[in-house]
């Protein structure tokens, strides 16, 4: 009997050592920007590029996680001054995302009175699978994208699903105890 | 042999009765809404509605023609005080196309060519209780939303046809590249 425990204490304690410490998830949220959202992971800000023939080139404010071997990026890039264009902006973006991959979903997203669409594409020569939801909301482009590295094994990782779906444009949808993400640069 | 050519003549002439007259396909223009399409048939111009969610309620613009048995409609909403929010209400009309319907194709359509492009969606749906199949194309640019249905009736026989393609893809931006003698579309006042 005392032997058995022992077994399952040491076999539970390995188990722990094995298992990839998961980070706990948060919620984020932008004022100025106006969306919120839930990642795993230590919060870093990038800049990041972003070039359409219809959007020509831009800037991207990167907003990365990475956990258990998945990568978590909010993606906003300013069109404020083609605005009026957003619906072909949106589909260019969107386009260039699934151009040249092989397309697992293409759906539609709808969140908080927002019409978007939810892809999920295979990188090509197996280095991952990536979904990603698209937005455009107050002349910007809100993109989430989760992807799943292979040494993270699980393709099917509910996580990115988790990730993507957090997504809220009503700042009254966010929790309570949301961390305000840092101001975009000027 | 000459027995041979009048018989080959004879059914070939009766195959020709048989067949449903094949109305010609012409190119439309509507330079004020700014857009040209190729459709078969009498192009007819009337005023329609809509009500979205987002939308709300609007008056349309429709030109429709139908030939053998495949329904032509293109219809254009002006949303010209809320571009901005051009991609969420392209995204509900598309919603609303295939809501509840079986959903053949989705697909990106893209009309013009670099900067000039104006990206948008191809869907293809079975209507239910077997009314037809409705390809559709959805686009918003210049503050319209303009979306190409063809539906293949029943009475048609083969949804496979490829007229509905012919149809949504003829559909142009650009209107240097409609070309000449194209019919001149009328622009009718809404309320």
């Amino acid at each position: 009997m005392r032997l058995t425990a022992l077994a399952i204490l040491v076999g539970a304690a390995l188990m722990a050592i094995t298992t990839p410490a998961m980070a706990a998830w948060r919620a984020y949220i932008s004022h100025p920007l106006g969306f919120s959202f839930s990642a795993p992971g230590e919060l870093k800000v990038e800049k990041g590029a972003y070039r359409g023939a219809v959007a020509g080139a831009r800037d991207a404010l990167v907003y990365g996680f990475v956990d258990d071997n998945i990568e978590y990026k909010v993606v906003v890039i300013d069109m404020s001054d083609k605005a009026n264009d957003a619906a072909t902006l949106l589909g260019e973006a969107e386009y260039i995302f699934q151009e040249g991959k092989k397309v697992l979903m293409d759906t539609f997203g709808r969140v908080d009175r927002q019409f978007g669409r939810k892809l999920t594409i295979d990188l090509p020569n197996n280095t991952g699978r990536a979904t990603a939801a698209f937005y455009f909301i107050n002349g910007r482009i809100i993109s989430l994208q989760a992807t799943v590295l292979p040494a993270n094994g699980d393709y099917d990782s509910p996580e990115p699903a988790r990730f993507i779906d957090s997504i809220a444009f009503f700042t009254v949808r966010a929790p309570d105890d949301a961390i305000e993400l840092p101001a975009p640069p000027k | 042999m000459r027995r041979w050519t009048s018989a080959a003549l004879a059914g070939a002439a009766l195959m020709m009765t048989a067949m449903p007259a094949q109305a010609a396909w012409k190119s439309y223009i509507n330079r004020q809404l700014g857009f040209s399409f190729m459709a078969p048939g009498e192009v007819k111009t009337d005023v329609g509605n809509f009500r979205g969610a987002i939308a709300g309620p609007r008056q349309t613009i429709v030109y429709r023609s139908v030939e053998d048995n495949v329904e032509y409609k293109v219809t254009v909403m002006s949303f010209l005080q809320a571009q901005a929010e051009g991609a969420t209400l392209l995204g509900e009309r598309q919603y609303m196309f295939q809501d509840r319907k079986t959903v053949l194709m989705d697909t990106f359509s893209r009309v013009g060519s670099g900067q000039d492009t104006v990206y948008g969606r191809k869907i293809v749906v079975d209507l239910p209780d077997n009314k037809g199949r409705t390809t559709g194309a959805f686009y918003f640019t210049n503050g319209r939303l303009i979306a190409l249905e063809a539906t293949v009736l029943p009475a048609k026989g083969n949804v496979a046809s490829p007229d509905p393609d012919r149809f949504i893809d003829s559909i142009a931006f650009v209107l240097s590249h409609t070309g000449p003698g194209a019919v001149e579309l009328e622009t009718p006042k809404l309320e």
